[in-house]
């Protein structure tokens, strides 16, 4: 184990050093409506209802309490350990190694895909206005994946604002975003070499001939429309702005070099014998 | 997330009015009020199926009697059966782990502390969700239809055909209900147990019932969700018509016993290996002994757990399995003895020579030496193939699992509460009367357990409302209702001893048994945060070594 690693651990804080958790009632609450939920079944769908309302307000409730920080009494400065930090033994490790030591934190995936969002929207919205003449062209298409009635549509109708289809195509879009936002994040620290250049460049363009061959299944509106150099343009700028984004990011050592006792804390405090 | 320092413990300010103290406790979310709900909400139903057991000894006094008719008996044996394994034994021993785990491994709550409310609440529900069927249970407006298959529900009889209305269909849900919160608990324990132990306490320091807690957890994980499984499917069978229990469509209701037992055998372990660490603790500090054998008590630990997985089909012997599948469950049971023998010598061992002290928890778990190997040996009895065609489903059989519930369970759970009584209120119980109760209880339970083999060797079958005069049973069973009061005394003593005491009782100080485990450490009650600061830890007696200095237990390890 490096000096590093060691330091790492032993910065590490035991939990609720510093405070105890804060009173909350919403597990109850969710408790009472997963109850309910199942009573519901053979009493009246009035109950499923309120049980399932009841669940939810308390899931909600319990997750605030949790992020994004954890909601805790503070206890008196001093409670914490007195105790020197805990030691470990120097494991002799393998040889073996396995990349990558280090990754960018998902987080970073999730800002990395929304910034990129927006440059890809950017992107296709101005060949909206440019080439297609509509700047609701491009989201109408995008709606497309899901609505059945866009295909069915005659292109003046792609061409005008539609509040349902505006509504699909955002929660496409960033579902999408975030998502592969999140796949650059996992994806990038194993890319070879330049990862801008690898997510921005090339992984966009051999997704785009995967999309090229099989868009006629998928969004057969977009196949009519689309103009595939705009596509992959707009694709390269979601890639290049996530890729950037991410890799600004100050990379975090993953665990496995640790032993799976060091993951677990198990025998993590073992104090060696005088 | 607060940032100031708040007034810690603020909940429980004695100028606080009844409401908000509720209150308090409902929103909870500290491992040591959730434990305390647990155990109380656990004697609570406790107190309503001992009420159900006395009206089936009532019923069962004399031949041909008619307290209750007969469809309310096969009600009151299934609630009162269901109600013990589901609601009293499991929350109340998941209660103690609750309470005493974090303290005793030195940390200031569980790894999940709201999982922990969510668990507690969901086992609360659920139990009520099973006691509404008494409203429910006949459609919303017929009253007393509770459930009435047996607590092991075996299908047919809970098939639509022969169980109308919703009486099983709350039984099922109920206990599937409080089944969620059993497994949310025993993952939070795992989780607690591998990560939050303080400085310095490795897996072999750490204290038995900690160990036993943990087996306990992972059996749980194991073996509840195949039962859940198994209620899911009835519930395909009862609401949308699958077959999976009905043998007219190709269905199998073995496949049922197969499933139930795979879990509720396993759940026999889930109900005493947590007694086996009530007693594991309380042996060696009234003995003023270090526990004999501590890795073999671990390995005995982690057998007995792992065998119990194999050997459900010895509750299944008369159904006509093929005979070398008997002998095999046989052979695998009879496996079982062996680790839980080791168990049983290092109690012993660690008695032996020791300067014993008879207060109340030690007489408890002294009781809960002698019922256990007495239901054991039973046990192994009917684990001869044979034998158990003769004997099954008669009330030799109810004889047996009742000295290893009540005369190992509920013995130890007694000893743990006069035990820890003193930490969780910081008052001790009255040694005169705690030593009334185990006398009373233990006279009641030989009273109505001893005669049950008789009669049942005698031949009568278990789940009978009544029975003919002229067999010799009549004997045998009025003396096993004489023997109720007895026992009824004794938990009104314990519940005036708790009154009383929490009132009035000699204030106990951090360590009034001169223990050797991290929770005697703190005070009593213990500050929400546990520990003012975290403790560490040396050897598996660490307030040993902190008492005494100049001979510490490491200097053995
Ligand atoms: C020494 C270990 C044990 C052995 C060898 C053993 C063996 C058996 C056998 C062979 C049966 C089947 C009887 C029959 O249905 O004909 C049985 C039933 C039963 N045992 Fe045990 N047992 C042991 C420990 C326990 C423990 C610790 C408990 C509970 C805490 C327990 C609770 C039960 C119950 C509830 C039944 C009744 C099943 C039914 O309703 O038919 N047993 N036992
Ligand atoms: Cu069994």
């Amino acid at each position: 184990m490096s000096a590093r690693d060691h330091e790492k651990i032993r910065g590490r804080e035991a939990p609720y050093l510093r405070g105890v958790p804060e009173s909350t009632g919403a597990p109850m609450i969710a408790a009472f409506g997963v109850t309910l939920l199942f009573a519901g079944l053979i009493t009246s769908p009035m109950v499923m209802l309120v049980g399932v309302i009841c669940m939810i307000v308390g899931f909600i409730g319990w997750i605030r309490t949790v992020f994004p920080n954890e909601a805790l009494e503070m206890l008196p400065i001093g409670s914490e350990i007195p105790e020197p930090a805990p030691r470990f033994d120097a494991n002799p490790r393998s040889e073996r190694v396995s990349l990558p030591e280090e990754i960018q934190p998902y987080r970073s995936g999730v800002l990395g895909g929304l910034i990129g969002g927006i440059a890809m929207a950017a992107v296709a919205i101005g060949w909206g206005v440019l080439k297609a003449g509509s700047f609701w062209m491009p989201i109408n298409l995008l709606a497309g994946i899901f609505l059945p009635s866009v295909e069915a549509a005659n292109v003046d109708a792609l061409k005008v604002f539609h509040l349902d289809w505006f509504i699909t195509a955002v929660v496409i879009h960033l579902v999408g975003c975030v998502l592969v936002g999140l796949v650059y994040a996992i994806a990038l620290p194993i890319a070879p070499r330049r990862p801008v250049l690898f997510g921005g460049v090339v992984a966009p363009i051999l997704w785009t001939g995967v999309l090229y061959g099989s868009i006629g299944i998928i969004n057969p509106a977009l196949e009519q429309h689309v103009s595939w150099r705009w596509f992959i343009a707009s694709q390269v700028a979601f890639g290049v702005t996530c890729g950037f984004v991410i890799s600004r990011w100050t990379k975090v050592p993953t665990m496995q070099k640790w032993s799976l006792q060091e993951r677990f804390h198990l025998e993590g405090n073992r104090e060696t014998k005088p | 997330m607060t940032t100031v320092p708040a007034p810690i413990h603020s909940t429980s300010d004695p100028r606080m009015g009844l409401g908000e103290r509720l209150h308090g406790w409902a929103v909870s979310v500290d491992h040591k009020r959730l434990g305390i709900m647990y155990i109380a909400a656990g004697l609570i139903f406790f107190v309503i199926a001992g009420l159900e057991a006395t009206l089936m000894r009532l019923q069962l006094i004399a031949p041909l009697n008619d307290v209750l008719t007969p469809q309310g008996f096969n009600q009151m044996f299934t609630m009162h059966g269901t109600t013990m394994v589901f609601l009293v034994g499991m929350p109340v021993l998941l209660g103690f782990g609750n309470y005493l785990i974090p303290l005793m491994i030195g940390a200031r709550d569980m790894a999940f502390p709201r999982l922990n409310a969510f668990g507690l609440w969901l086992f609360v529900f659920g139990g009520i969700l099973l006691y509404y069927s008494w409203i429910g249970g006949d459609g919303l407006y017929g009253l007393g239809g509770a459930p009435d298959t047996g607590w092991f529900a075996y299908s047919p009889l809970t098939s639509k055909a022969f169980s109308v209305g919703h009486a099983t269909d709350y039984w099922i849900l109920g206990i599937m209900v409080s089944g969620f919160g059993s497994m949310t608990t025993a993952i939070n324990f795992i989780a607690t147990i591998l990560c939050m132990r303080c400085p310095g306490m490795t897996m072999m320091r750490m204290p038995l019932f900690v160990w036993l807690m943990l087996t306990v957890a992972i059996l749980v994980l194991v073996a509840l969700p195949v039962l859940t499984g198994a209620q899911v499917m009835l519930l395909l069978d009862r609401f949308l018509g699958a077959h999976f229990f009905d043998p007219q469509q190709e269905g199998s209701v073995i496949l049922w016993q197969h499933l139930f037992w795979f879990f509720g055998h396993p759940e026999v372990y889930i109900l005493v290996l947590p007694a086996f660490g009530f007693i594991s603790e309380i042996i060696p500090v009234f003995s003023r002994k270090v526990i004999f054998g501590y890795p073999l008590m671990v390995a005995a630990t982690v057998s007995i757990a792992f065998i119990s997985l194999g050997v459900w089909a010895h509750h299944m012997f008369v159904i006509g399995m093929p005979p070398w599948l008997n002998s095999l469950f046989a052979a695998s049971t009879f496996l079982i003895a062996v680790p839980t023998g080791m168990k049983m010598f290092n109690w012993i061992g660690t008695m032996w020579g020791g300067r014993i002290r008879f207060d109340t928890p030690m007489l408890f778990a002294t009781g809960f030496l002698v019922m256990f190997l007495f239901g054991g040996l039973t046990g192994i009895m009917l684990a001869v193939v044979p034998f158990d065609w003769q004997l099954s489903d008669s009330y030799f059989v109810v004889g047996h699992f009742h000295y290893v519930l009540f005369g190992g369970t509920i013995l130890a759970v007694f000893a743990a509460i006069f035990y820890w009584f003193p930490k969780a209120f910081g008052r001790m119980l009255s040694e005169p009367m705690g030593q009334w109760t185990f006398w009373l209880l233990m006279i009641g339970l030989t009273l109505v357990f001893l005669p049950m083999h008789m009669s049942g060797i005698l031949g009568m079958p278990r789940r009978v409302y009544t029975y003919q005069p002229g067999r010799g049973f009549e004997i045998w069973n009025l003396i096993s209702t004489i023997g109720v009061p007895f026992q009824i005394a004794a938990v009104l003593l314990l519940v005036i001893n708790v009154v009383k005491s929490l009132k009035s009782g000699r204030v106990a100080g951090p360590d009034p048994w001169d223990a050797w485990t991290l929770e005697w450490e703190t005070a009593s009650p213990p500050p929400s945060e546990n520990f003012r600061k975290i403790p560490t830890c040396t050897s598996a007696r660490p307030l040993w070594d902190r008492k005494h200095p100049e001979d510490p237990d490491s200097n053995y390890e």
